[in-house]
This record gives C-alpha cells, sequence and structure tokens, in this order.
C-alpha cells in the first residue's frame, strides 16, 4: 500500500457505493412461489440494515440510526455473504428470503472493510437450510458475459442483468477508501441496492457487486473470487485479521538510465523500492534502493506488473494473496547481487488511520471543555472544507516526510466547548497536540495521563506548526470539568 | 380620472428622474476632480506559468490615476505591472496619450506616471494628498470612464491593518461603501477637495483605499530619488498571537490584566530577527502600547493592529524602542526596522514585475515554486493544486534560511523517447541534483554540469509518487537540445531578473 493510495483522491471521488437510503420499505403481503425461480434466485436475499454512526466532531454523540438496504446470497454453513457496507454499522438487520415477506432478524458474523465482504448468519437457526448454497467460480475472462442478482433500488423483486467483463485491475475500494484489491469491471448494470448480490458466470459466483463509477457510464465493480478466497480463509479461525501489507513504496524502471542506475543487468526487469515504512513487514528485509525482480516466482516488469493468467496486472496483487503470517518469496537486486529472501507479511496498524472507520465509536477525551481526538480519516471528513492544511498534512504527508518521526497515533484539539475556563482559548481547535506539560504525545491515552499526573499550577499545551502555546489554570480547569460536561450533555469525558 | 391621476404620477416621476440627471451633470460638469484626474490604460502581458519561456496573449486593463504635481500621476502599482505600453487620456477627450513609468512599490501597491507629451499637465491641477483619511461623513470617489466622468458619494466604514496585496506589508487601509460597479482599478477618493485615498480593490460594493498617509509617504520618498527610496518598512514574516489568555499570561509570569502580543516565530529577515525571541511578549513598539489583542491606539484611527505602528513614519534603517517581557523581566530593546517583500519569502505570493526562471533539462521543466504557479490551478488552487504543493506553501512557505531560499520544482516532463518511464511527473519539488541541494535555477543548472559519473540523479522531497529520477548523462545535451526545439522553447535557461534580497544575518533565537 502506498499513500497515494491512501490518500487516493482521484479514485475515491470517482465512485460511490450503495447503501440505498430506503424512503419507506412497504413489505408485500402477497408471498412468491418458488416455481419457476432458479436456484440462483432462490439464494438471493434482500437485506435491510438499520445502523447507527458515531459523530466525529462530537465524538460523545450517535448520529440518528438511519437504513439501507443491499442483497446477499446463501453459502455454506448457513450463512449470507454480502458487501461490507451493506451491514456496517448495524444495530439490527433484516434478511428478506425470496418470496418471503416475513423479515427475519440476522447479526454479523465476521466482517472486512478492507475487502467490502462480510458474513451474515441468521439468528433463527437453519432458516437458509432449504436454500441452495451458492458455489463460487474463478476468475473470468475478459470479454465474457456474467450476470447480476441482486434488489437494486430497494426492490422487493429479484432483478438480474447481463454484461460483458471489459477489465480487470486493482483498484480502490471505496468502502475503506484506502485499500487496493484486484477488481472486475462489467457494463451489467450495478445500481444501488445491488451491493452484496453474486455476479454469476456458468451458473457460479464469479464475485460480490460492490460499486459504479460515477464518471463513466453502465460501468460496475465486483469484487473477484480471488478477494473473497481471501476473505474466508482470514475468518476461517472466526476472527477477521485483514490484509497484510509490504510496506514499501516502489518506483517503475521504465527508463533505461534509471535501469542502469540500479546496476541491473540488460535482462534484467524490476522496481526499485524508494521507501521502506519502519515497522512493516518488509522493515529489516527489504532496503531502500533494492529492486524487486520477482515475487512468488513470477518475473516484475518494469511497469511494475507481472504476467498471470494472461493478464498483467500490478505485482502487488500476488501480495494480496498472502493471509496475515504467511510468508511471501521475493527476489531482489542489491548493490548488483540477487537475493532470494522470504518476508512474513503482516498487517500494518498505521494504515488504519488512512480508512474510514465502521463498527465503532470515536475515540475522544475532553477536559475543561478541550476536545481532544486521535486524528484520522474520520476527523478530516467530519472537518469537511474547513479542513486545516497542516492537519491534512500531519495525517497524510508527515508520515512520508518524517517516518521516524511519524507519531503513533497524532492527537488533535478538535474543538472547544465555550466557558469561562477557556474563554481566552478562542483560537483553540483543529490544532495538533506537540506536547502537553513537557510531555510528547504519541496517542491520546499519553495525553491524557500528561493531563491528570501534571501537578503543577498550570497545564501548558504545545502544539504542532507555528509555535502556538496555550496554558490552562489547572485548578480552574479541574474545577470547570464537570460542569462543561454537564452543561453541554457530554454524559463521559471519555471512550478509549 | 383614473387615468388622468396616473398620467400625473407618470409626469411627477419623468420631471424628477429629468431633474435627478440634470443636477447630477450640474455636479459633473462643476466637480473639482475633474481636473485632478485622468483614465488610465494599461496594455500587459503575463507569462504563461506553465510554460515560462513563452508569454499569453496580451490584455488592456483601465483604471484612474491621479495628479500629484506639476509632472506625475499617482496611482496603484497592481495597475501598471507586466506592462507593456501605458497612455492616459483626460478630460474625457478621445485621444489616449502615452504615459511612462517612474517609480513604482509593489510591496505597498503604488505607482508613480509621467507623461512627456509637451504642455500635457497644463490644463490638469495637482491634488492636495490630505494628512489621513475621513472616517466619517461622505466622501468622493471619482474616475473617468468611458469618456465620462464618475462620481460616488462614498461612505467611509472602517480602518483595518491588511497585508498589502503583492508584499508583506502590514498597513492600515480604509473600507469604504462606494456606488461605482465594477471598481477597485485606483479610483481617488477625496474628501473636502483632497485627496484622502486611492482604491486599491473592490469586493461588491466595499472598496479597500490606500489612506492618505501612506500615499504622502510614498511621495515624499519617491521624490528623495537622490537619496535612494527607502520604501516601506513591515512587520512581515513575523508570527505572533494574542495575549488574551489570562493562564498564559500567568504561566509567563506577567502580572497584572493580560496585554502585548506573545511572539510566536521570528523568521529570517524580518523586522526584530536579531531582537525579539520566539516567547517574548511585546508591549510596547516605538512609544504605543500594544493590548492583548495586538491593538494600539493610533491618534486619528483609534484602535489599529499594532503591525501599522513601523509602517506610518517610519521606513526601513529606521530604529525604534520596544518593550518586551521575557524571561520573567522587563527589557528595553532595540529594534531595526526592515522591509520584508514577498521575494523574502521561501514561496512568494507574487513575483511582482519579474520574469519567471526556468531550466529545461532533458526534458523536465525546472521552476520556482511561487503564488504565479500555484494560480495556474486556478483561484480556487487551494481545492485543486498538489497536495504536496499546497502543504510546502502553508507550512514552509514564509520563511527562507540561507541554506533554502526558493523551492524548485519540477513543473512537468516534455515528453521525449530520452525521458521515457517519467513523462508523468509533475509538480515534484526538487531536492538534490547529482547530489547537490538545490534551492535555485542556477543551481540545477550548474548541478547537471557536476555528475560524479555517467548518470544524473534528480531526488524530489519525499512524496507517495518518486522520489528519485535517473538519467543518462552522456545522450543528456543533444536530447535536451531534440526537446527544446521539438516543443519550440526558445531557451533552455532563464535566470532570475534580480537578486534575492539580503535578508542580513540569521536569526539567533530563531526556531
Amino acid at each position: 500500500m502506498v499513500l497515494k493510495d491512501l490518500a487516493g483522491d482521484r479514485l475515491k471521488r470517482r465512485l460511490r457505493f450503495f447503501p440505498w437510503l430506503a424512503v419507506a420499505v412497504a413489505l408485500t403481503a402477497c408471498a412468491d412461489s418458488n416455481h419457476g425461480k432458479t436456484s440462483i434466485e432462490r439464494s438471493v436475499v434482500r437485506i435491510v440494515n438499520h445502523s447507527q454512526r458515531g459523530d466525529w466532531y462530537s465524538p460523545w454523540l450517535s448520529r440518528a440510526p438511519t437504513y439501507s438496504g443491499g442483497s446477499g446470497f446463501v453459502i455454506e454453513g448457513g450463512l449470507v455473504m454480502t458487501n461490507a457496507h451493506v451491514v456496517s454499522d448495524s444495530r439490527m438487520i433484516l434478511l428478506y428470503l425470496d418470496g418471503d415477506p416475513t423479515p427475519h432478524e440476522a447479526r454479523v458474523k465476521a466482517i472486512g472493510h478492507d475487502c467490502d465482504l462480510a458474513l451474515v448468519e441468521p439468528v433463527e437457526p437453519g432458516l437458509l437450510e432449504s436454500l441452495p448454497a451458492m458455489a463460487f467460480g474463478g476468475l473470468p475472462k475478459l470479454g465474457s458475459s456474467v450476470e447480476t442478482y441482486g434488489y437494486p433500488a430497494g426492490g422487493q423483486r429479484i432483478s438480474s442483468t447481463r454484461g460483458i467483463v471489459s477489465r480487470i485491475e486493482k483498484a480502490t475500494y471505496a468502502h475503506s477508501g484506502a485499500d487496493s484489491h484486484l477488481t472486475v469491471q462489467t457494463d451489467a448494470a450495478i445500481n444501488p441496492g445491488n451491493s452484496g448480490g453474486p455476479v454469476i458466470q456458468d451458473g457460479r459466483v464469479a464475485g460480490v457487486a460492490f460499486q459504479a463509477s460515477t464518471e463513466l457510464e453502465n460501468v460496475g465493480y465486483f469484487i473477484p473470487s480471488e478477494v473473497i478466497d481471501h476473505f474466508m480463509k482470514d475468518v476461517a479461525d472466526g476472527t477477521y485479521h485483514g490484509y497484510p501489507d509490504l510496506g514499501t513504496q516502489v518506483v517503475n524502471l521504465e527508463n533505461p538510465a534509471a535501469r542502469r542506475g540500479s546496476k541491473m543487468q540488460p535482462d534484467q526487469s524490476g522496481v526499485r523500492v524508494e521507501f521502506v515504512y519502519p515497522g512493516s513487514s518488509a522493515d529489516g528485509y527489504i532496503r531502500e534502493g533494492d529492486v524487486l525482480l520477482a515475487v512468488d516466482g513470477y518475473p516484475i516488469a518494469n511497469d511494475g506488473t507481472i504476467a498471470l493468467d494472461g493478464l498483467r496486472l500490478s505485482f502487488e496483487l500476488l501480495l494480496d494473496r498472502r493471509l496475515a503470517g504467511e510468508t511471501v518469496p521475493l527476489e531482489i537486486l542489491r548493490d548488483g547481487e540477487r537475493h532470494p529472501i522470504s518476508v512474513p507479511m503482516q498487517v500494518y496498524p498505521p494504515f488504519s488511520a488512512y480508512r474510514r472507520l465502521y463498527d465503532q465509536l470515536p475515540r475522544y477525551y475532553v477536559y475543561a471543555g478541550l476536545v481532544f481526538v486521535p486524528l484520522n480519516t474520520e476527523v478530516i471528513v467530519a472537518l469537511g472544507e474547513s479542513v486545516p492544511e497542516h492537519i491534512l498534512y500531519e495525517l497524510y504527508f508527515r508520515p512520508i516526510e518524517e517516518p521516524l518521526a511519524v507519531r503513533r497515533e497524532p492527537v488533535v484539539l478538535l474543538r472547544r466547548l465555550d466557558h469561562a475556563v477557556n474563554g481566552d482559548l478562542s483560537w483553540y481547535r483543529d490544532l495538533v497536540v506537540d506536547r502537553v506539560n513537557g510531555h510528547s504525545i504519541d496517542n491520546l491515552e499519553q495525553l491524557i495521563e500528561a493531563i491528570e499526573s501534571n501537578r503543577e499550577s498550570s497545564h501548558i499545551f504545545e502544539f504542532a506548526y507555528y509555535g502556538r502555546l496555550g496554558v490552562l489554570d489547572r485548578q480552574a480547569a479541574d474545577t470547570a470539568n464537570e460542569e462543561i460536561l454537564e452543561i453541554y450533555g457530554v454524559p463521559e469525558d471519555r471512550n478509549l | 380620472m383614473r387615468e388622468l391621476r396616473a398620467l400625473g404620477l407618470g409626469f411627477r416621476v419623468i420631471a424628477c428622474l429629468v431633474a435627478a440627471a440634470f443636477f447630477a451633470s450640474t455636479a459633473a460638469a462643476q466637480s473639482p476632480y475633474k481636473d485632478k484626474i485622468v483614465a488610465l490604460r494599461v496594455t500587459r502581458q503575463l507569462f504563461n506559468e506553465d510554460r515560462p519561456w513563452a508569454k499569453q496573449n496580451p490584455d488592456v486593463r483601465e483604471g484612474t490615476a491621479v495628479v500629484i504635481s506639476s509632472a506625475l500621476l499617482l496611482t496603484a502599482a497592481s495597475m501598471i505591472q507586466n506592462a507593456t505600453y501605458i497612455q492616459v487620456q483626460k478630460h474625457g477627450r478621445a485621444d489616449w496619450i502615452p504615459a511612462r513609468l517612474v517609480h513604482q512599490d509593489s510591496a505597498i501597491n503604488l505607482a508613480l506616471l509621467s507623461v512627456d507629451q509637451p504642455g500635457f499637465f497644463d490644463d490638469l491641477t495637482p491634488a492636495d494628498i490630505a494628512k489621513s483619511a475621513a472616517t466619517e461623513g461622505v466622501v468622493h470617489s471619482v474616475r473617468w470612464k468611458d469618456r465620462q466622468f464618475e462620481l460616488s458619494n462614498s461612505r467611509p466604514g472602517r480602518i483595518e491593518v491588511i497585508e498589502s496585496p503583492y508584499g508583506s506589508v502590514h498597513h492600515a487601509i480604509l473600507r469604504l461603501s462606494t456606488d461605482f460597479s465594477a471598481g477597485g482599478w485606483a479610483e481617488p477618493v477625496f474628501a473636502a477637495d483632497k485627496l484622502i485615498g486611492i482604491t486599491v480593490t473592490q469586493d461588491g460594493q466595499t472598496a479597500t483605499v490606500v489612506p492618505a498617509e501612506i500615499l504622502k509617504a510614498y511621495v515624499d520618498s519617491s521624490a528623495r530619488a537622490g537619496d535612494g527610496y527607502r520604501g516601506f518598512a513591515s512587520i512581515g514574516g513575523l508570527r505572533w498571537q494574542t495575549n488574551t489568555d489570562r493562564a498564559l499570561s500567568a504561566y509567563l509570569g506577567l502580572e497584572g490584566e493580560p496585554r502585548g502580543v506573545f511572539i510566536r516565530q521570528v523568521p529570517w529577515g524580518s523586522t526584530g530577527c536579531s531582537s525579539l525571541r520566539p516567547r517574548d511578549i511585546l508591549l510596547e513598539l516605538d512609544g504605543h502600547e500594544i493590548d492583548a489583542s495586538g491593538n494600539y491606539n493610533h491618534p486619528v484611527y483609534g484602535q489599529l493592529r499594532f503591525e501599522h505602528i513601523v509602517v506610518e513614519g517610519h521606513a526601513p534603517g529606521d530604529v525604534v524602542l520596544a518593550r518586551v517581557f521575557r524571561d520573567r523581566q522587563f527589557i528595553d530593546l532595540e529594534i531595526e526596522l526592515r522591509s520584508y517583500p514577498s521575494s523574502a519569502r521561501l514561496i512568494p505570493w507574487r513575483r511582482a514585475e519579474s520574469d519567471p526562471p526556468y531550466l529545461v533539462a532533458g526534458g523536465f521543466v525546472f521552476r520556482e515554486l511561487d503564488g504565479r504557479y500555484l494560480n495556474t490551478w486556478g483561484t480556487d488552487w487551494r481545492a485543486k493544486a498538489p497536495n504536496q504543493l499546497r502543504y510546502f506553501f502553508d507550512l514552509l512557505g514564509s520563511a527562507q534560511a540561507p541554506e533554502r531560499r526558493r523551492i524548485i520544482v519540477v513543473s512537468q516532463v516534455l515528453p521525449a523517447a530520452y525521458n521515457i518511464g517519467y513523462h508523468g511527473v509533475a509538480d515534484l519539488p526538487v531536492k538534490s541534483i547529482n547530489g547537490f541541494e538545490v534551492d535555485s535555477i542556477a543551481d540545477a543548472e550548474q548541478a547537471f554540469e557536476q555528475s560524479p559519473d555517467d548518470l544524473h540523479r534528480i531526488v524530489f522531497y519525499p512524496n507517495s509518487t518518486v522520489r528519485e529520477v535517473v538519467l543518462d548523462r552522456e545522450t543528456f545535451e543533444d536530447a535536451t537540445q531534440a526537446i527544446l526545439s521539438a516543443y519550440d522553447v526558445p531557451a533552455r535557461l532563464r535566470l532570475p531578473d534580480r537578486e534575492l534580497p539580503d535578508l542580513g544575518p540569521p536569526c539567533p533565537d530563531d526556531r
């Protein structure tokens, strides 16, 4: 994963996803018979998700509950597969089986936000036993036809459309906004409500419909079986661990001088490592300036692609096939010499700050009306267009410029709840906390400790960028703290 | 009967309109200002900042200049920047007469013009510059527009201190409510027959006017041409915050009511560079007490931001007294005032009156990062310009350091077989070339002559795309010439046409 993908601006804007917001769900009273229905149609279910998200600007609050509709399909084990974004932040999930007007309560069994897949199980045991479990196929060929099934636009009748596979490539998954995996593009109509529905080829599931392009007409995307397979293996132990990352930034070597500069022979090809994230899988195995020649036995071309199943795809897709804890064999060129190495692949936690967050409430700490939160993408979204440049820099660019100085969890003074004790601090908002009472701040817990352990007469806040300094009278702040929480209806001063 | 009444009402309306038009034209005909101003027409041509070797199509802007002596016209410097031809027109006559630039100070945004045509000034009357701008009552904004004299009864509003658009002089300006449409093109403003200001911008019906004190200081200083124009001192570059925070004041040990301003950063080359320190509380400057909001009491305008203190009645080189609270002690300092032109910034917002330096090497286009380049993404460049350039501008852009005086970027690559693999490289700040740190176009040019081996290596500041580019040295010169020819670039190099300002020794306590 590279930060370009994390910032992801253009592609992220281009993609939209489909938690279809129904105005009303009028359940029909008449039941369809299964007569005349294919097994595929019987196995596709409609999902209604009543969800509720936290408020990242007023982090002690929850937003109003909302509901959305999507699709899913029955697989082995009495489970329904769907998209993560269909069942995220759920408070209640209802399944509607084909031809059955009765809503059936369900719960999330496993969810992978980085690959936008989830497994849902009905609360009622054996509910899906009478329905055929769908089997998975392989990666469809370019130009081959596929059919999508689902409940687009919130309709209560199943719908299917046929289309052609028009592109297979690595692309950003809009749900997390920060992860790129293999994606298949098709012109089969994929509309809001189709999310989570199966894409079928030769009677088997070729993928899960999940997003569409807002720039191109009639272009939809589905998650191919390769990604589904990775998800299923990952959750086999009951826990989803997520995709591991190599943790390198590489550059193509299409220019002959660049290859010469990397001491490559004319018959060698590959990509040059420009940056290794400290603490990542590659740290200690790969150095900046190394050339990645091959991964998993596949030679890497100078444009960073490998030949795979008749396609030229990003070499990173082979890394994607690894589960956390598995190793990946690489061949590198260092100072002109080839070295086979084996790198244990691990999830790289710092990258999680670049993802949208689901199924969790914001972490925060309120003291004397000052609202502190960890810096992450949700905070950026909450600040909207008013987000200051130094906040964006701190999150997206500082790790690139100062990898060793990067904080584990930058803390931001997000806002101020007006009160006499902080009334002089009108500029106290949207500031990255550098030090508190002389202590460097690497995460929210450290900030709390720095405040609560202070016995001096003042609290000293030093903010990153521009030398800003703020001071609170400790005794006055301690005294006002409870009162401020009460006035503003903050039930707890923290969520950690 | 009803029809008659309607006719009667209509007649009265028409009569009023005729009367109003009559009085307006009479007022215009009798206006004492018509002889004091001329229409100004400036043909100008800007460089194409994307292709800095080329110029854009010329355009024409029209405005106003005011007569201030028997041979000089005063206008806004923004009117005549990048001028290729300047003309004036008087008394609404048809003929446009060539004028020439005598002096300009883009930092304060004022300029002097003259006209060589014999007798041009004979039927014009110099305007007297008032001592101060009026802050109440009705004032007159005037201009010639399409050979018609126009006068607006304007109403003074707030006096504020703002940073001049072309420099870093923080000075007082007058906000004026005006009836002019599409104003802001150097319309003079009069009160009681005296010139009280020149309009430099207009947003809606609110004009921003440079007040009389500034005009007078500029005209007087430029008249001392023999002694050298001294320009305007500025507090520009200094970062400070209000000291309204009682807890902060108490923490620093300042007893009593919070007062003064808290100094955060003192960049190289700024006023106070060798005297003020971060975490000082600046309490007094030139005998004026500074309150906790950063204001002082101006004898005419009342509460003004303290930055104006160094502008009015002072010039660069003057020494003023200051009182600071430092390390729990009151200390009296002497502060030498300096100018802080836009060019003193690491990333200048404006590049007044100079051609963009550039270098084309191996098809890579190198240029200085400045506001004009950022504006190639449009007025909403903050939403559209590449993240790294925006970060550099906001987080690094204010202060130069002796070892880093400009940011050089590769703005684009002119595609050729030589630079294949790099065609997508664009808008990346350059850190070094062939191992030599680069902070000027001249540095870049020299670095390409000092390759240690058979390759050229361009290293960029860390970014998320490309950090190092490697090029072949042996074919570099031939490829560069071929690319210049293919893309119709007349010259591979343009060096800056003026040296960077002398910012003096580094600030010992800056951080």
